[in-house]
């Protein structure tokens, strides 16, 4: 019998708009309301329904984070956290200033300091998540290691540095396959394949950029004259940020298709136009909605200002009359819901098309080697994304 | 077999995906109700039989497809029974039921452990620690920590988002003012050279800044009456630069402030922020550090025979201008405490003045110091 490999699992998804607004609303709100404590169930929600949406095969992921444990993984973190950066602050403000006579060592040392953390708790992070996402009824994994990550990514972050870049694809592989090399399915592992010069092709708009950008300067410098300057340097700049966009999409997507799964193999052929263009439009949209409460804000502030002149000053009129708790109330709650307009609008104007854009893209090729894969014990993560969440890394989702 | 009569409830029978939870594959199941309307019941691919009463069944929440059911079983964590639509939903009593809570215990006692280390860390050990290390703080260290904080003060009052707010430096004030601080430093040995700034706002407050920074908003210079008043104030900040209170303060906003931001994570990191601002504008030193300041002030405006009295009056004139609006002394009179501060200058041993601190003419110019 000629065993015809099947078709490969397209992914559906089901996630709709108006839907994921009311929820976003809905658990940003309880945020404020709770100032912040909710923000553990309002992750832990919106992830359950994103990840509900997705439907690799028809079958839908889920999301099996818990809040509570979410809330324990903070609360461990800033018992560490807390003593780490105010005494480290404190030493490097007295050092930087004793020594350099200015903050800007201070700041640049405290940065430095804490990329290593940070690095760690993104690594724990997604430890958590995988932990606690589940296809087909098996649960997802990475094996511990955030340490050697750290590690790694400080080393790789300094070479990207010295070489002006040039050597970004290899920190992104390396990093990539890092992960990946340590990400189960049940019981099988993942391995990325490849190999990291193979990502040289996701940065070509960058050297283009570059390029322009340099030429932009060479021409100034040689005739002085302002407005090819501003237009070769305009649209250089334009096409870096084009460029980061591309390399983020194209990167992922070269990497996806060289991971396997015994015999499972991805195919993402995600349009980084089409990611650049979601985030254009995204973003335009998320300042156009804040800017009516934020122009309030703006003049409330202003009108808190004169409410502390002198009687001789100038006032704003009837805003002065109103008592001073009055403004301060109605400033705070303008400022929350900017903050909650922001979040709701990037989400259902940014994630939820990214992420359905990736999804729709996404295949699933010889599926039969599924069949073989077993569940994997659960791995408790005790300090879940504490690290991360204190230290607010990235990653809305 | 047994035939119902009557009115039961309608049979329930649908076609589901049944998720073992012990390997990858989905098994296309056919779910039935019990005979005695009590439970769901299907055989999975490997022939077993599986039946869950309704009390134990649960619906997976927040689920973005409404085109199917997702629902598990109280007592396993894996097992999902996938059906096509909601039509079961009335038949379970606790499919909304969350999870109970596991581990309260712990989740209390780290509670308490976060608490309380931010408490020991903001009260006890960054205090400290900012207490010794203001003094070793070298004073060029010193000097570039208060011309930062002054930079950042001045770029956080400004309300046109354009530049920061000016410096006043009108010639015959300036000159003023330089008399107005020799006559009070006169007979004492500062430990730096002291840097006194006018600010053009309208708040009635003055502050000290780290590096012998005295600096005095334009409202404070409008409100005193005479320039005996504003000496007092002076002398006032004078004493919290001698005793390197602003230093002390820089450092503990330096450890305080990334620990508040780790609390409150993101969504209120800019309030905390403005929240900070507005603590090193009002800075609050300790009720023993304001006593010293005061002692100190005293102190210096006998030697320049200008009588402690006036501090007294300015507290009293501040007090009656501040009309219930909160904020608009900042330190010099937040406290409770301030009758307890009027009694003390004015029962302090007075001094006649042999002339007046400041002239008419040279007053009149040092209020005049903002003007264009
Ligand atoms: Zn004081």
């Amino acid at each position: 019998m000629a065993t015809a490999s099947p078709d490969p699992l397209t992914t559906e998804f089901v996630g709709r708009r108006w839907p994921l607004l009311w929820l976003a609303l809905r658990t940003g709100g309880l945020t404020v309301l709770t100032f912040g404590l909710y923000r553990f169930w309002m992750k832990t929600r919106l992830r359950r329904w994103y990840w509900s949406a997705i439907r690799p095969g028809g079958h839908p992921l889920e999301y099996v984070g818990d809040p509570f444990e979410k809330l324990l993984g903070f609360l461990i973190a800033v018992v560490f956290l807390a003593f780490y950066i105010g005494i480290v602050n404190l030493v490097l403000m007295f050092a930087s200033f004793a020594l350099f006579h200015g903050n800007v060592a201070a700041y640049a040392l405290s940065f430095v300091g804490v990329m290593p953390l940070w690095f760690y708790a993104r690594y724990r992070a997604r430890r958590y998540v995988l932990a606690r996402t589940r296809w087909r009824g098996l649960r997802f994994g990475l094996e511990p290691g955030a340490w050697g990550y750290a590690g790694r990514a400080m080393m790789h972050w300094l070479l990207t540095v010295f070489s002006l870049g040039l050597l970004l694809p290899r920190m992104t592989f390396a990093l990539e396959k890092y992960r990946t090399d340590r990400t189960f399915f049940g019981t099988e592992r993942f391995e990325q394949g490849g190999r990291w010069t193979m990502l040289y092709r996701a940065m070509r708009p960058l050297f283009v950029a570059a390029i322009l950008l340099l030429v932009s300067i060479t021409v100034f410098m040689t005739t002085n004259d302002p407005l090819p300057t501003i237009l070769l340097g305009g649209l250089g700049g334009l096409l870096f940020v084009y460029g980061i966009v591309h390399y983020r999409v194209e990167s992922l997507r070269l990497l996806t298709q060289e991971k396997r799964l015994s015999g499972v193999r991805l195919s993402l052929v995600a349009s980084p136009m089409r990611v650049f263009w979601i985030m254009s439009i995204g973003y335009v949209l998320a300042v156009l909605s804040i800017l009516l409460p934020g122009g309030i804000l703006g003049y409330l502030v202003i009108a808190l200002q004169f409410a502390n002149e002198a009687p001789q000053a100038s006032g704003i009129g009837l805003l002065r009359s109103l008592p001073h708790w009055v403004l301060i109330t109605l400033s705070a709650m303008l400022y929350f819901s900017v903050f909650l307009i922001w979040s709701a609008v990037t989400h259902v104007f940014i994630t939820l098309p990214t992420l359905r854009h990736y999804a729709q893209r996404l295949q699933v090729l010889h599926p039969q080697a599924l069949s073989g894969i077993h569940q994997r014990p659960r791995d408790a993560a005790e300090q879940a994304e504490g690290f991360a969440e204190a230290l607010d890394v990235g990653a809305s989702l | 077999m047994q035939i119902r009569v009557g009115s039961g409830p309608p049979r329930f029978e649908t076609a589901g995906h049944f998720l073992s939870g012990t390997h990858a594959q989905v098994d296309p199941v056919h779910v039935t109700v019990t005979e005695d309307n009590t439970a769901l019941t299907w055989v999975d691919a490997q022939g077993e039989t599986h039946l869950w009463p309704f009390p134990i069944i649960r619906e997976v929440p927040d689920q973005s497809g409404r085109d199917i059911l997702v629902l598990r079983n109280h007592y396993d964590s894996v097992q999902r029974l996938i059906l096509p639509n909601r039509d079961i939903i009335p038949r379970l009593p606790n499919h909304a039921q969350v999870a109970p809570l596991a581990n309260r215990g712990r989740l209390i006692a780290w509670a308490f452990a976060a608490v309380a280390s931010v408490a020991l860390i903001i009260g006890v050990l960054v205090p400290r620690m900012a207490d010794q290390l203001a003094l070793f703080i070298p004073p060029k260290g010193e000097r570039a920590l208060g011309e930062t904080t002054l930079g950042q003060i001045r770029s956080a009052l400004d309300d046109t988002g354009l530049a920061p707010i000016a410096i006043c430096n009108q010639a015959a004030g300036q000159k003023a003012l330089g008399l107005l601080t020799d006559t009070l430093t006169y007979h004492v040995d500062l430990p730096f050279e002291l840097s006194v700034v006018v600010l053009d706002h309208p708040m009635v407050n003055a502050f000290a800044l780290p590096g012998g920074y005295v600096v005095l908003f334009d409202g404070l210079i409008n409100a005193a009456q005479t320039p005996q008043e504003l000496a007092a104030v002076m002398a006032h900040e004078i004493g919290h630069v001698v005793s390197r209170d602003p230093t002390r303060h820089a450092l503990r906003s330096a450890g305080s402030i990334g620990v508040l931001g780790l609390l409150f994570g993101d969504f209120a990191g800019g309030a905390a922020v403005l929240f900070l601002t507005e603590r090193l504008i009002n800075a609050s030193y300790s009720q023993a550090a304001e006593e010293r300041a005061d002692i100190f002030a005293h102190e210096l405006m006998r030697l320049a025979k200008i009588p402690p009295l006036a501090l007294a009056d300015m507290f009293r004139r501040l007090e009656q201008d501040d009309g219930g609006t909160p904020g608009i002394l900042a330190h010099l009179s937040s406290h409770p405490q301030v009758r307890d501060r009027i009694r003390a200058a004015e029962q302090t041993q007075q001094v006649q003045p042999d002339f007046p601190v400041l002239d008419a003419q040279s007053w009149r110019a040092l209020q005049q110091i903002c003007a264009p």
